[in-house]
C-alpha cells in the first residue's frame, strides 16, 4: 500500500474538495472539519513520503502502470518530499486558523465553496511539486493559478476583484510563455519528461541552439511572472494585499513558491549547471533579485495597510530566494531553499496574526496599532516574533537562511550581494520594528476596552507557527541535511 | 430573441445536438472525440434552448443544484475508477493491468476504463459548461 | 536569395508569431477589460496552433486502426492542445465572470476610467 502515497496526496484533497461540493456546500461546519482533517491526513501521509525518500531514495510512480515517456510520472525526490511536506503542515496549520475566523471574513453562502477551492489549490501544489511530466506540470500550474485568482475574489469587494483581475491576466500571460516552451522543449527533443529531457538535451542544442536557448528564456519570463520576481511584481502586492486572511497567507507562503520549485528543477535538473553557467542566466537573475530586495523593502517602508506592506515584503523575500538560486553556489542554493520554507513560516505567521488583529480591532492602518500589544498580547507576540525572524535576528529562523545566502554569495566570489542582504535586513527593521514598538510601548489614542476573545482554532495555529520560527531556528540542521544529498548530487560535489 | 422561426428550428435541432453529443462522448475511445468535445456539445444543445426560448422562470430552468450534483459526481466517480486500479492491485489509473477486460479492438465495449472515464469527463464539462453559462447570464440579469 | 519554399512549409509557425504577437499588443494597449480577455484568448490560440504544428505531417490522417498504408500526424500535442484549450476556456470563463462584477461595482469596463474612479474616492 505504501508505494500509493504519491497519487494519494493529489487524489486526497481533489477528492475531499468535490465531496464538499456534492454533499455539504451549505453546510459549511462539515466543509471545515473536512477540509481539517483532509489536511491533517495530508501531514501525515507527506511525511510519510518524505520518509521513504530518505530511506529509499526519489519515489517514482507511473500512473496506469504506463512507463515513461508515454505515461505520466510522478517523481519525488529529496527538494519535492521537502516541499511537500512544508505545503501540508503550512495550509494545516491557515485551515485550522481559518476554522475559528473565517466565518467572519467571508459570506456564509460562499464558505463551503472557499473549503473546496482551498483543497482544490492544495492539491495543486502537491501535483506541481511531485509531477515528472512537464504538461503535467503545465495543467497543475494552470489549476493552482485559477483557484488562487479565485481565492483573491471570493469575499467580492471592488479591490479584491480588481486584483483578481490583474492577478489572472499577468499570470495567464506567465503560462503561453510556459506553454510556448513547453512545445519548443518538446519539438526539438521528443519527450516531456523531465528525466528524458535532461538526456536528450545536450544533443538538441548541438543541433538547435535558438530554440534550445528560447526555451530556458521562456521559463524564465513565464516562472518569474508567476513568482512575482521584481520587475513582472505588480499583481501581487493588490492580490495578497485585498484577499481573505488565510488566503493571503497561503498565497504568500506557499503558492509563489512552488513555480520556483518548478524553476529549481528545470535549471539543475533539466539544463544542468553546467549548461547554464554558460549563458549570462546568472547575471539576470542577480540584477533582478537585487532590485527585488531592495525596492520591495523601500516600497514596503511607503505603505500605510498593514497588509499591503506585509505584500511588498513578499516581494522582497521572493528576491531573496532568487538570489539564492541566481548565484548558482551550494550554499547559495540551500540557503534559497531554506528560505524557502522559513519564509513560508514567517510570512504565514505575519499574515495571519495580522488579519487577526484587523479582524479584532477593525484597523488596517499601521499607526492605529499603537498600545494593541498590551490588549492582544498573542497575536502581537507572533507578529513581533515573525519581524525578528525577517530583519534575521540570529536565534530565528530567518537569520539561518540569511546566513546561507551570504555564504553562498561569498563562495560565488560576489561579496557585493552580501551588502545588498545586510542593507535589506536594515530596511526590514526600518518598517517591521516601529510596528512592534509602538504596539507593546505606545499610548493607545482610544481608552481601553474589553478586549474580544480569540478563537481557540486561531491561537493554536499562532503558537505552532511561533514554536517553528524558533525550531527552525536552533535546529537548522534537520532540513540542512535531509536536503543536502540532493543539492550535492545538483552540484557533483 | 422571441423569434418564432429560431424558436422552431432550435426546437427541432436540439434533439440531434444532444444525440450528436452522446455519440461523441461514448465513442470517445474509438474515435475523434471524447468528454470534453461530446460534453461540450451536449451544453451547447442547453445553452441554445435558453437563448432561444429566453430566460425561463426558476422552475422551469435546469435547478442549479442539479448540475453542481452532476458536477461534482462525475469528478469523484473519476477518481474512483481511478482508485479501482489501487484496489485490483496495481496503479492509480491502472487499466488493462488490473484486468479490465479489453474487449475486440472497435466494438464500444473496448478500451476498458476510458469509456467510463469519458463519462465522467463529459458528465462533468457538459453540467460544468451549462453553470459558466446560466452564472453569467443571472449576473447579467441581476444588475439590468 | 530567400528561401520562399522553406518559408512556406513553415507558414504555420510564422502564423503562430504573428497571432501571438497580435493577441500580446492588444492585451497590452487596450484599456477595456472584455477586449484583452479577447487579446489573451487569440494570444492562446496562437500557442496551440505552435504546438498543434508541431505533430502535423503534410497529408497525413488522424491515427485510427484500421485504415493501413497511411502516414499518421503525431497525436500528442492535438491531444495536449485539447487540455489547453479546457484550461483556455475556463480562465476566460472566470475572467469574465469577474469582469462583469467589476461592471457592476464600477459601471465601467475600461481600466483608466477605474482607476480614476478609484483616486476620486480615496
Amino acid at each position: 500500500m505504501s508505494e500509493h502515497v504519491a497519487p494519494l496526496i493529489v487524489v486526497l484533497p481533489l477528492a475531499t474538495a468535490y465531496s464538499i461540493l456534492l454533499f455539504c456546500p451549505k453546510y459549511w461546519r462539515y466543509a471545515q472539519r473536512a477540509s481539517l482533517i483532509c489536511t491533517g491526513l495530508l501531514v501525515v501521509l507527506t511525511c510519510i513520503l518524505a520518509m521513504q525518500v530518505n530511506v529509499r531514495g526519489s519515489v517514482i510512480y507511473h500512473f496506469g502502470n504506463w512507463s515513461p515517456p508515454w505515461g505520466i510520472e510522478f517523481l519525488i525526490d529529496r527538494i519535492s518530499a521537502f516541499f511537500l511536506v512544508m505545503v501540508s503542515a503550512i495550509s494545516f496549520v491557515v485551515i485550522l486558523f481559518a476554522n475559528g475566523l473565517l466565518y467572519k471574513e467571508i459570506k456564509e453562502r460562499v464558505l463551503g465553496q472557499y473549503y473546496a477551492l482551498f483543497l482544490i489549490l492544495l492539491a495543486s501544489l502537491l501535483g506541481i511539486a511531485s509531477s515528472n511530466d512537464l504538461f503535467n506540470v503545465f495543467v497543475f500550474l494552470e489549476i493552482s493559478s485559477v483557484s488562487a485568482a479565485a481565492l483573491v475574489a471570493v469575499n467580492g469587494n471592488k479591490l479584491a476583484l480588481e486584483a483578481s483581475v490583474k492577478y489572472l491576466v499577468l499570470s495567464t500571460l506567465g503560462s503561453g510563455s510556459l506553454l510556448l516552451a513547453i512545445a519548443n522543449i518538446y519539438m526539438v527533443t521528443g519527450y516531456l519528461n523531465l528525466t528524458f529531457i535532461a538526456e536528450a538535451l545536450p544533443q538538441a542544442y548541438a543541433l538547435y541552439p535558438l530554440n534550445v536557448l528560447a526555451t530556458l528564456g521562456l521559463f524564465v519570463v513565464g516562472l518569474t511572472v508567476k513568482s512575482a520576481l521584481y520587475p513582472m511584481h505588480i499583481w501581487l502586492p493588490d492580490a495578497h494585499g485585498s484577499a481573505p486572511t488565510s488566503s493571503s497567507a497561503v498565497l504568500s507562503a506557499l503558492v509563489v513558491k512552488v513555480y520556483i520549485i518548478v524553476f529549481l528543477k528545470l535549471i539543475f535538473r533539466v539544463f544542468t549547471l553546467e549548461f547554464v553557467s554558460q549563458v549570462p542566466l546568472q547575471f539576470v537573475l542577480l540584477l533582478m533579485s537585487a532590485l527585488a530586495i531592495l525596492l520591495g523593502s523601500l516600497l514596503a517602508i511607503r505603505q500605510t495597510d498593514i497588509k499591503k506592506m506585509l505584500a511588498y515584503s513578499t516581494v522582497a523575500q521572493i528576491g531573496y530566494i532568487f538570489m539564492g538560486v541566481g548565484l548558482l553556489t551550494y550554499n547559495g542554493l540551500l540557503g534559497a531553499v531554506l528560505h524557502i520554507l522559513n519564509h513560508a513560516i514567517m510570512k504565514a505567521m505575519l499574515f495571519l496574526s495580522a488579519g487577526l488583529l484587523i479582524k479584532l480591532t477593525g484597523k488596517r492602518d499601521i499607526r492605529s496599532l499603537a498600545g494593541v500589544g498590551r490588549i492582544y498580547p498573542l497575536p502581537m507576540i507572533a507578529f513581533s516574533l515573525g519581524s525578528l525572524a525577517m530583519v534575521g535576528i540570529p536565534p530565528l529562523n530567518g537569520f539561518i537562511s540569511k546566513w546561507y545566502l551570504s555564504l553562498g554569495a561569498l563562495e560565488a566570489g560576489l561579496p557585493i550581494y552580501v551588502l545588498v542582504i545586510l542593507v535589506s535586513s536594515f530596511l526590514n527593521g526600518l518598517y517591521y520594528l516601529p510596528i512592534v514598538i509602538s504596539a507593546f510601548f505606545g499610548q493607545s489614542t482610544e481608552p481601553t476596552y474589553k478586549p474580544l476573545p480569540i478563537p481557540i482554532g486561531a491561537s493554536i495555529a499562532l503558537i505552532c507557527l511561533c514554536i517553528a520560527t524558533i525550531f527552525f531556528g536552533l535546529f537548522s540542521g534537520i532540513p540542512t541535511q535531509y536536503l543536502d544529498p540532493a543539492l550535492e548530487n545538483w552540484f557533483q560535489l | 430573441m422571441r423569434d418564432l422561426i429560431i424558436r422552431v428550428i432550435s426546437r427541432f435541432m436540439i434533439p440531434f445536438i444532444q444525440v450528436y453529443g452522446a455519440y461523441i462522448v461514448l465513442y470517445g475511445h474509438l474515435s475523434p472525440g471524447g468528454g470534453f468535445a461530446g460534453g461540450t456539445v451536449i451544453a451547447s444543445s442547453i445553452i441554445l434552448y435558453i437563448l432561444a426560448y429566453g430566460l425561463l422562470s426558476e422552475e422551469k430552468r435546469i435547478p442549479e443544484h442539479f448540475t453542481r450534483v452532476v458536477e461534482s459526481a462525475g469528478a469523484l466517480f473519476y477518481v474512483f475508477v481511478g482508485l479501482l486500479g489501487v484496489l485490483l492491485g496495481t496503479r492509480f489509473l491502472g487499466n488493462s493491468v488490473a484486468g479490465f477486460p479489453l474487449g475486440i479492438p472497435g466494438r464500444l465495449s473496448s478500451g476498458g476504463t476510458i469509456f467510463l472515464l469519458t463519462f465522467a469527463i463529459g458528465m462533468k464539462v457538459a453540467s460544468t459548461m451549462i453553470t459558466l453559462f446560466s452564472h453569467l447570464i443571472d449576473e447579467e440579469r441581476e444588475e439590468g | 536569395m530567400f528561401d520562399f519554399v522553406r518559408l512556406a512549409d513553415n507558414a504555420f509557425y510564422g502564423m503562430a508569431i504573428i497571432l501571438f504577437l497580435t493577441g500580446f499588443w492588444i492585451m497590452l494597449s487596450h484599456a477595456n477589460l472584455i477586449k484583452k480577455i479577447i487579446g489573451m484568448n487569440i494570444m492562446e490560440s496562437a500557442i496551440f496552433l505552435f504546438f498543434v504544428a508541431i505533430g502535423y505531417i503534410k497529408g497525413g490522417s488522424a491515427p485510427i486502426l484500421g485504415r493501413e498504408g497511411v502516414t499518421y500526424i503525431n497525436p500528442l500535442p492535438s491531444a495536449l492542445i485539447l487540455t489547453g484549450i479546457v484550461v483556455s476556456v475556463s480562465v476566460t470563463a472566470f475572467a469574465l465572470a469577474l469582469v462583469v462584477k467589476l461592471y457592476q461595482h464600477y459601471g465601467t469596463v475600461n481600466v483608466d476610467e477605474i482607476t480614476q474612479i478609484r483616486r476620486g474616492e480615496a
